[in-house]
């Protein structure tokens, strides 16, 4: 359990640094779903259940779902290219 | 706009799913790990992903802006009835209701209805964000 909590955290950090690297605005939103999922598994790992219900809901439900609506609004109509 | 059939009838297998296990979630929020927030964030996704497949006009019709605004405000004020009185209960030995065997549904007393309150209150409340994200109004 304890390597797979360390790969784990080695897989957040490779995606929270390529969240800010990456230009196109719809993959970092993908990408910082993906954290949110680790992320949840990593509460499970350490003995908070409650917490990874919270961080699967909200970490990667609804942040994305506004995220891509707000990428939406901002870029007007979803026919250009990204 | 016509959404696509394959969505549609997707929808109408997962979304009493996903409402299913929000509800077990704050059902059993004193037993297992979870409660109102956690599922009533599933319930709310819930409301949004019928919102995003079914359109505007289907979600209207099953829970309009009256009804919602009444859970909400229903919900708010007997949370912070109930909390409140749970509070005082305890320090002037007001009656309350019995703690029952730890492990049933029905225990531990004042738990499961502000369990269930805050459950309804968080649902509605990320249906009202998505709703004023979305189009400027509820």
């Amino acid at each position: 359990m304890e390597s797979f909590s360390i790969l784990i955290l080695i897989f957040l950090i490779i995606f929270s640094i390529s969240v800010s690297i990456i230009k196109n605005l719809l993959a970092s939103v993908v990408v910082f779903m993906v954290y949110s999922l680790l992320m949840a598994v990593l509460w499970q790992q350490l003995n908070a259940p409650d917490l990874a219900i919270t961080e699967a809901a909200v970490g990667a439900g609804v942040t994305t779902l506004l995220f891509v609506l707000a990428i939406r609004k901002v870029k007007g109509d979803d026919n250009e290219e990204n | 706009m016509e959404r696509d059939i394959i969505l549609k009838e997707i929808g109408k297998i997962l979304i009493p799913l996903v409402q299913l296990f929000g509800i077990y979630v704050i059902i059993n929020g004193h037993l297992s790990p979870g409660g109102g927030f956690s599922g009533g964030t599933i319930l709310g996704t819930s409301l949004i992903i019928m919102h995003l497949i079914y359109g505007e006009n289907f979600i209207k019709n099953l829970y309009s802006k009256k009804k919602l605004i009444l859970i909400i405000s229903i919900s708010l004020i007997f949370y912070t009835l109930i909390k409140g009185y749970s509070f005082l209960s305890t320090e002037l030995n007001l009656p309350h209701p019995p703690i029952g065997n730890p492990g049933n549904i029905l225990s531990s007393g004042f738990i499961l209805p502000l369990n269930i309150a805050v459950g309804l209150l968080v649902a509605s409340i990320f249906y009202v964000i998505f709703s004023i994200f979305i189009r400027d109004e509820v």
